[in-house]
């Protein structure tokens, strides 16, 4: 039997985090995907399929036959490389058959007969013909179809994975005077790594795995759950914020909760990273901010293909492709979407007087959406908090919405001139 | 004002705005899913149509305008 780790033609869903890599070598908890296949499904003959212009990265990395017709002798075991794959999952590698999840094929078992019948020299349109070919059925499984995917998953499956890695307590060096906070047994601080005086390890939401030659400095809390990762480090005063998982060699400042920074990602400063999935070598100047949930609470669209996409999803931060760096003082807007290899560089001085219900916006002061919607952002707000905005309260806020037009117009005007 | 005027007026304002080329501009153009116009340009372009037309537009109704040939007629039942 030989497996096939495969990627199709929906990898561009995932841009662009998967532009300069397989898809499945994208992160979640502690592994790639690829890892995570490894470790449930081993197989001693693998090969790969992957986009034309990855082939030479992959077969230099890999060392493994990628996108070779002439490995498809024998029977195969095809594998979706976004396909999630949760310990302990058992897989039928013997009886012909494909699964699909949602029309896509997750995975297929091809005996060599068939193969050899459908192999017409493409990929896809292999792919394509398999489920007219062997008995298939749809199933539930988890696809990591979208780059938000990957933060949806990432709490839940550190846990789990901390679980499955069946280790516990101090390997390396803890100062005394850090801190466990709940469960000691939750946490796993790996040989070589250092935990420094003051620090607080919260585990009453999830296990801290603290990786080996990984640096928490003094004054910082983390929140499980949580990965760190080889050689990487944790700076001092830092805030992790539940669920949030970092790949190797990352340096990492400031404020960050339910991200994914792949690895060899820096973020030393200030500044606050939210369900975002940073890439490789991004650098992330000091206070690099993005917003994860629209000021008016509604569900957050990312730019997928060229086109908006309504992720369905009120918590989105960000997604940095590798290798891009912004400038310090960069704020990203909900739900953004920054290429592979980009340079961002944040706007200028801002004014000294913001008139009431203005929304300013690329150095323009604005009537933004309007006072019925902001009244309606408000009570939003104020529900969450079970609050409810009385009669009374929305009088007001209508009484001074009129009170302030003056100075409210005179700067929308002078905006539109400038 | 005609609506042929209108309606010039209103692809030279997006046109700017959204930074994309008159031409492609057409009545059933989508602002967001043709022309591309995010949240925030969104909100640009009722300023700019504001201050082209010198008028005062309702911002929730003007925000649900979907099509250019909309924001036309839109804008129509404000110029006089």
């Amino acid at each position: 039997m030989r497996m096939v780790v495969f990627e199709d033609a929906t990898w561009s869903n995932l841009a662009p985090i998967a532009y300069l890599r397989p898809v499945f070598e994208l992160r979640c908890g502690f592994f790639s995907l690829y890892d995570r296949l490894m470790s449930v499904l081993p197989c001693k003959e693998k090969g790969l399929w992957v986009r034309d212009y990855l082939v030479n990265l992959a077969k230099a990395k890999y060392g493994l036959p990628v996108n070779d017709p002439s490995f498809f002798t024998g029977d195969l075991f095809l594998v979706n490389g976004t396909w999630l794959i949760k310990h302990g999952t058992v897989v039928d590698m013997h009886a012909e058959g494909a699964v699909t999840c949602g029309g896509n094929l997750v995975r297929a078992v091809v005996k060599e007969a068939t193969a050899q019948r459908l192999w017409k020299g493409d990929f896809n349109a292999f792919l394509a013909g398999l489920p007219a070919a062997i008995p298939t059925h749809e199933s539930a499984e988890m696809m990591m179809s979208y780059p938000w995917n990957f933060i949806q998953q990432n709490p839940a499956l550190i846990t789990e994975d901390f679980a499955a890695a069946g280790n516990s307590g101090i390997a390396g060096t803890m100062a005394k005077e850090a801190v466990v906070f709940g469960d000691p047994k939750a946490v796993y601080i790996a040989p070589g790594a250092e935990v420094h005086p003051l620090v607080v390890l919260d585990t009453k939401g999830g296990p801290v795995y603290v990786d080996k030659k990984a640096r928490i400095y003094p004054n910082t809390r983390i929140e499980g759950p949580c990965y760190v990762g080889e050689e990487t480090y944790i700076m001092s005063g830092a805030n992790i914020r539940e669920g949030s998982n970092f790949g190797p060699v990352c340096r990492i400042g400031g404020e960050v909760e339910e991200s994914i920074f792949h690895s060899y990602a820096n973020k030393y400063h200030d500044g606050f990273i939210g369900h975002a999935y940073v890439g490789e070598f991004v650098n992330l100047g000091a206070l690099t901010t993005n917003s994860d949930l629209k000021n008016d609470y509604s569900t957050v669209s990312v730019y997928l293909n060229g086109k908006p996409f309504d992720t369905g999803d009120l918590k989105v931060g960000s997604f940095f492709g590798d290798h891009t760096k912004t400038s310090i003082g960069t704020l990203f807007n909900t739900g953004t979407i920054v290429g592979a290899m980009c340079n961002v560089t944040a706007g200028g001085i801002l004014p000294k007087f913001f008139p009431s219900f203005t929304w300013y916006i690329n150095n323009k002061f604005m009537k933004g959406y309007g006072l019925e919607m902001m009244i309606k952002t408000a009570r939003a707000a104020m529900e969450r908090r079970k609050r409810t905005m009385t009669k009374e309260e929305e009088e007001v806020i209508r009484a001074a919405h009129e009170l302030t037009a003056g100075p409210r117009l005179a700067a929308v005007r002078k905006s539109r001139k400038g | 004002m005609e609506k042929n005027e209108i309606e010039a007026r209103v692809k030279k304002v997006t046109a700017q705005i959204l930074g994309v080329d008159e031409v492609a501009i057409k009545a059933e153009s989508l602002f967001v899913e043709d022309l591309g116009a995010e949240s925030v340009q969104s909100l640009e372009l009722v300023a700019a149509f504001e201050e082209e037309f010198d008028i005062e537009m309702a911002e929730d109704a003007a925000l649900k305008v979907k099509t250019v040939g909309d924001a036309v007629s839109f804008i129509a039942t404000y110029v006089k």
